[in-house]
């Protein structure tokens, strides 16, 4: 049943480029993903910043709440406002 | 002479394209449901009965979200085995003995849901992808639902049979990553599909065939969802898989840390199911403490998720490096996003992250309650899996088929319109649903409008709304068309020999690096039962307290005389059956991998 | 061009999701946008990016399509 015994060295060949526009090879100890960090910080910050919003738009704007013992004497305020 | 799939496995290559074939057949039917539902509840084009708009939701979630995502999914995972093993199935009958049974199996449950639409039999399942009691469907349909999950079952038994057979040959090494992923994944759905086989062969099915009187709802929905939620993560972990071993290979880079991506999917195993709950917080009956410990899970889940994007992100960066990408964003520019591969992976992963703030909004216990049951669900699922596993579905599709016929593909330029097209439409689908659910428009309805009352808009109007989910859905219509396009004409392609090699991503960071400790099944599955049993034991046992295990009538049986206290130590031995039955699941699980490690 | 075709096609899919929140997001400080208008932004931003990657890069290198530098 095994077809490809012999390919085996070829399943995961790391050293063969994917693309042809490869310019450069960058090992384990060279790359630094800052970029990568970039992104999801900056992704977690819009999370942060969307939670936020959503908390003052949708939950205290709206009126009757689940928890509504403490936060309605808070939405009192913002609500009449 | 290439050296693709179908050269290496040319027996196995065909399974895969019978798998992919009947995945893609079901997401065209889901498609043209998907577009006659929008068109009608919109109220630009109604041409159906509104009375028969169940049936067309029912198809449209059923071939979607069950033949459509797990058709594709048995096929990539029967091509990451045979590839990261480096052989071939160990019993070809007994591979398309499963594939078989999930054929015939989808295929009676698609043909009652179908059959509700004419009145010449009286077979019918408009019971939408739910199907909660009391909604009640053909026998056929949870007949054909049960054939077809035990024909995922068996699938699982190939791809472990396979995974022995290595290890007996390879007894030192580490399994490959994309073996890992498929058996973590396959164990996981073993635990998940517990809850419905228990909910369809107990509950629904003899009462569906008039053998019991009736069923206690509030029991056969809370097992539906105790398999409703990791089927989700059914559906993603093969996309997740995708992301790690074949996009970072397509950016021109490789993974950025296997073991970490070994964590994940043990994360996946270990905490997909008791978090079903968090689909409950408005279900009376079910007492606050035990939301609020799904909820909790609910958060831990997020942990996997966002090292996957970390994850993703440094790989394809890595790729974006080595062919040329510098600064800390002006890397993106170098990414191949001409490829439709690479570039319907990437929106897919993008529209992901969307979802991930409407996912928190919908995981909150008390805002929860803001947007339950609303348009902003299908908003926020149609991102997940309309999306995120759709569309990276339709990506790999791009490079599996070469790989699977043996001939080229048709277009990549109309395979990059495609998911373009389908990111386009999807924004605009999908942001005005959730849109629209913030102002109380609910789901699962034919005509969301109502007499002497309208809904009103922050921004905008409804009519606005409504214009926007329409064009949204006439845009993923058109994507689906030259989706389809493309794999007619690739199957009406010559043979190639000029195809690129079958081969995944390598790694910056091996498995040589991750303990060996992820490796052990038996411990990850253990876990994983017993926060089942935490999870779990005390709500079904309040249920079927309360509600009775098959409803309340249960008290005029011969037992009549069974006062409540009776009724609880009836629910406690049918408890205590169950988590017997689990354990035996598990210790048999823990036997036979324990069998094969010497 | 200063960005490769595929590249192109897809900051203009991106423009999409961007359109559609901006207006939520102006009329969030009393800014109330029409369809039409904010149809019309989004044409101008099209056009605006289309400008951007047809322009010569730094005028010297001329129109080659290149991926890699800057
Ligand atoms: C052409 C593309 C699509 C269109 C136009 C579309 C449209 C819709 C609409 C309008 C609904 C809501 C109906 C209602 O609640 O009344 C819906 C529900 C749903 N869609 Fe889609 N959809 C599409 C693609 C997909 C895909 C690719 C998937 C998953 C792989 C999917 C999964 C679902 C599910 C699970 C439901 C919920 C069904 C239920 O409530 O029982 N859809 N779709
Ligand atoms: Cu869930």
């Amino acid at each position: 049943m095994s077809h490809a015994t012999d390919e085996s060295t070829q399943i995961q060949d790391p050293d063969q480029p994917t693309d042809s526009d490869q310019v450069r090879e960058i090992g384990h100890d060279e790359f630094d993903p800052v970029g990568a960090l970039a992104l999801i910080g900056l992704y977690f910050l819009i999370l942060v910043f969307l939670w936020f919003f959503m908390y003052f738009v949708e939950f205290l704007g709206n009126d009757p709440t689940v928890v509504s013992g403490i936060v309605s004497v808070v939405t009192g305020g913002v609500g009449l406002a | 002479m290439s050296n693709a799939y179908i050269d290496q496995f040319p027996a196995e290559a065909k399974v895969i394209r019978a798998a992919f074939y009947s995945s893609f057949f079901a997401l065209a039917l889901g498609g043209v449901f998907g577009i006659i539902q929008t068109l009608h509840r919109t109220g630009y084009y109604r041409f159906i009965d509104s009375a028969d708009y169940y049936t067309v939701l029912t198809a449209h979630g059923v071939f979607l979200v069950i033949s459509f995502t797990i058709f594709f999914l048995v096929g990539i995972f029967t091509w990451a085995i045979t590839t990261s093993l480096d052989r071939g199935v160990e019993d070809l009958r007994f591979t398309w003995g499963w594939y078989g049974l999930m054929a015939v199996g989808i295929t009676l449950t698609g043909v009652a849901i179908l059959a509700g639409f004419t009145d010449a039999t009286d077979i019918s399942a408009s019971v939408l992808f739910t199907f909660y009691a009391p909604l009640q469907a053909h026998p056929l349909f949870y007949l054909g639902l049960v054939l077809f999950v035990v024909g995922t079952w068996f699938a699982g038994v190939d791809w472990f049979r396979s995974w022995w057979a290595w290890k007996a040959e390879n007894p030192d090494e580490r399994i490959p990553l994309p073996a890992f992923m498929v058996l973590t994944t396959m164990l996981m759905w073993y635990i998940a599909t517990l809850g419905v086989a228990a909910a369809i062969l107990l509950f629904l099915l003899p009462w569906s065939l008039g053998l019991i009187e009736s069923v206690n709802p509030l029991l056969t929905r809370t097992l539906f969802w105790f398999f409703g939620h990791p089927v989700v993560y059914f559906w993603l972990m093969p996309a997740y898989m995708m992301w790690y071993v074949l996009l970072p290979k397509i950016s021109g880079g490789k993974l950025f840390s296997d073991p970490l991506a070994r964590v994940v999917f043990v994360l996946f195993l270990i905490l997909s199911v008791p978090t079903g709950i968090h689909h409950q917080y408005l279900d009376p009956g079910i007492a606050e403490g035990f939301k609020f410990i799904a909820m909790t899970n609910t958060m831990f889940l997020l942990l996997p998720s966002l090292l996957t994007a970390f994850t993703v992100v440094a790989s394809m960066e890595h790729g974006a490096r080595q062919r040329g990408g510098e600064g800390y964003l002006g890397w993106l520019k170098a990414l191949p996003w001409r490829d439709p591969v690479f570039a319907g992976m990437a929106l897919a992963g993008l529209m992901f992250a969307a979802a991930g703030f409407s996912g928190m909004i919908n995981a909150g216990m008390n805002i929860n309650y803001l947007v339950h049951n609303t348009f902003w669900v299908v908003g926020h699922f149609h991102l997940t899996v309309g999306t995120a596993v759709a569309l990276t579905f339709m990506a790999v599709t791009y490079w599996f088929l070469p790989q699977v016929t043996g001939k080229q593909l048709w277009s990549r330029s109309v395979a990059l319109g495609q998911v373009v097209l389908w990111f386009v439409g999807m924004t605009f689908m999908s942001n005005a649903m959730h849109r629209g659910g913030l102002l109380g428009i609910p789901r699962r309805t034919a005509e969301p409008q109502y007499d002497g009352f309208e809904f009103e808009a922050a921004v905008g109007s409804v009519a606005e709304l409504d214009a926007q989910i329409a064009l949204g859905g006439v845009l993923l219509t058109l994507s689906l068309v030259l989706f389809f396009a493309n794999v007619v004409g690739t199957a009406l392609n010559g043979r190639s020999d000029d195809l690129p090699d079958n081969s995944y991503a390598g790694t910056l960071s091996g498995p040589e690096d991750a303990p060996q400790i992820l490796d052990n099944l038996k411990l990850w599955t253990a876990i994983a039962v017993v926060l089942v049993i935490f999870a779990y034991t005390f709500p079904l046992l309040s249920i079927i307290d309360r509600g009775g295990l098959f409803g309340p009538e249960l008290v005029e049986l011969p037992l009549s005389t069974l006062d409540l206290e009776s009724i609880s130590a009836l629910a406690l031995a049918v408890e205590q059956s169950t988590i017997a039955t689990l354990e035996t699941t598990a210790d048999t699980a823990t036997a036979v991998i324990a069998g094969v490690i010497p | 061009m200063r960005i490769s075709k595929g590249g192109l096609l897809v900051v203009l899919a991106l423009l999409a999701p961007l359109l559609v929140e901006l207006r939520t997001v102006l009329a969030w400080v009393n800014v109330e946008l029409s369809v039409l208008e904010s149809a019309a932004i989004g044409l101008i931003l099209v056009v605006a990016i289309f400008v951007w990657a047809f322009w010569p890069d730094n005028g010297n290198d001329g129109p080659t399509s290149d991926s890699s530098p800057r």
